[in-house]
């Protein structure tokens, strides 16, 4: 059982009576692509949100290196968390601090390093993202795409043993689509990372996940690898590799 | 048939919701003023970013503080001049305007323009990095959010604001002394010597505390109304426009209770 970093089990989470996940199971192998394909208002922000909680689920257990998220205090949240790295949805980079500062910004929560290891591990995030000449922009001066790519750097730069990616390629040309999706895999392959990815770009998918999951109405559908996926008979599946 | 309870329950009970709608947010910011009192006590400090939003918080508003100041110190000395002028005592300008501008106008004024102009601000801010996640990206890395953006604000504001009062008070007693020239030459000594004999401990000090709970005040609101916006641009001005309406009745109520316990005192 050692090799299971996340599990989740019978997650449920309503807000009001709009009940969201209605009973989720998923475990997550150490150094493994998961994907997570859905609707779109399916509840996939909801669920990696319930992951770092940054939102209580209301019943079941989720499991982060064998810690349940239920039975730890804010200090002990903080330890888990600091092993994960987190991509959102709209990059959320720090509007007022510049492209370096930003980077700069998850170091606090460490031991303070001295400037010339801070320097060095900002440049290598950004070479990572192919992004160095960026380093002393405003957040307000960039591209959606080259955001979303400072916002992978940032959530790198702490090489977390999870990352946790909502919607990488969302909103961004194939080519910077695939690109970003490259990375990703670069990034399991580089530093062994174990990597959940919500999305609904098939593409992204198939290139960087081993495994994936399908949910619908709060219900884990489908679980499999991708070549199982093309081939299933299930409706719901069906009419989303299309 | 006849009612058994005078009172009308029905239209009483389409009340609650309004009340009820009160005490809830009266709770949850007492809850908010006493985290920010758990967190800002607790270490790591955020001397550096508290620094940033000091000086922020200054140059921001520090030229509009300046103009207002200066047309209050001239408009209330024209104004004064002619009741003044009925009882023969035009003498006693400057140190009227001086006491009326130090004791209350100056503080006042100020803090209003500041709920205004940096209130707002906060208020939109905060709500905006809490509708595109940067709040929540704070916490996921580690850092505490509430510390590092809400707990420097705060005291940014509180710091700051009886520095611009004071600043506004000056600026104000010019504007008065150039009031004062428009009709009559007064000498720049003779005014200000006029201005300091006349003002004491009891019209200064008072009048310099209440303008840290006046900062407080606003700072305190203008983030609670940012860190609680709902989702959306819609929360955003919601959360400034908040910010400026209950901070500004914040800075009068705050003026009503200090004012009566300096007449307690004397
Ligand atoms: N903080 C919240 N409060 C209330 N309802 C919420 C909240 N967050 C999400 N929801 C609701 O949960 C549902 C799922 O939202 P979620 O953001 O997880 O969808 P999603 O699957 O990520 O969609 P998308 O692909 O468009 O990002 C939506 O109906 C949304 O209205
Ligand atoms: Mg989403």
């Amino acid at each position: 059982m050692e090799d299971i970093v996340v599990k989740i089990e019978h997650l449920k989470k309503s807000f009001g009576n709009n009940h969201v996940l209605a009973d989720i199971n998923l475990q997550v192998k150490k150094g493994e692509n998961l994907a997570i394909l859905g609707k779109s208002g399916t509840g996939k922000s909801v669920l990696i949100k319930c992951l770092v909680g940054l939102l209580n689920a209301d019943e079941g257990e989720i499991s982060i290196f064998g810690k349940s998220l239920a039975d730890i205090d804010e200090n002990g949240l903080n330890e888990v968390r600091k092993k994960i790295g987190f991509v959102f949805q709209s990059a959320a980079l720090y509007d007022s601090l510049s492209v370096r500062e930003n980077l700069e910004f998850p170091l606090r929560a460490q031991p303070a390093k001295p400037q010339h290891e801070v320097d060095a591990l900002v440049e290598e995030v950004l070479q990572n993202v192919d992004l160095k000449d960026a380093i002393d922009k405003m957040p307000s001066e960039l591209s959606g795409g080259m955001r979303k790519r400072i916002g992978l750097a940032r959530s790198l730069i702490l090489r977390p043993d999870i990352m946790l990616y909502d919607e990488p390629t969302t909103g961004l040309d194939p080519i910077t689509s695939k690109e970003i999706s490259k990375l990703i895999l670069d990034m399991q392959h580089k530093y062994k990372t174990t990597s959940v990815i919500i999305t609904h770009d098939i593409e992204c998918a198939h290139i960087t996940a081993n495994r994936l999951a399908i949910i619908d109405k709060g219900l884990c559908v489908a679980e499999g690898t991708f070549d199982e996926m093309i081939k299933s008979e299930d409706k719901f599946v069906k009419a989303f590799f299309k | 048939m006849k009612r058994l309870i005078p009172i009308d329950i029905e239209t009483n009970l389409n009340r609650i919701p309004l009340l009820s709608g009160f005490f809830n947010a009266v709770s949850k910011l007492t809850l908010f003023v006493l985290r920010f009192f758990k967190e800002a006590l607790k270490p790591p400090y955020e001397f550096s970013e508290l620094a940033k939003q000091s000086y922020q918080v200054g140059n921001r508003s520090f030229a509009l503080i300046a103009i207002t100041a200066f047309i209050m110190g001239l408009v209330l000395t024209i104004q004064s001049r002619p009741v003044l002028a009925e009882f023969g005592a035009t003498s006693w300008l400057p140190s009227m305007v001086a006491v009326s501008i130090v004791r209350e106008i100056g503080p006042v004024i100020t803090a209003v323009i500041f709920a205004g102009k940096v209130g707002s601000g906060i208020g939109a801010e905060l709500a905006s990095m809490k509708v595109t996640e940067q709040i929540d990206a704070m916490e996921v890395s580690g850092i505490n959010p509430f510390k590092y953006v809400v707990v420097t604000r705060v005291i940014a504001t509180t710091l700051m604001l009886p520095v611009l009062v004071a600043f506004a008070d000056a600026v104000a007693l010019y504007g008065s002394y150039f009031g004062a020239n428009l009709k009559e030459v007064v000498s720049f000594h003779l005014f200000f010597s006029e201005v300091f004999g006349k003002l004491d401990f009891s019209d200064v000090f008072p009048a310099f505390i209440k303008t840290f709970f006046f900062g407080f005040s606003i700072g305190i609101i203008s983030c609670y109304t940012g860190y609680n916006a709902g989702n959306g641009t819609e929360g955003v001005g919601k959360a400034a426009n908040a910010a400026v309406v209950f901070g500004s009745l914040l800075v009068f109520l705050v003026d009503m209770i200090a004012v009566q316990i300096t007449s307690l005192f004397t």
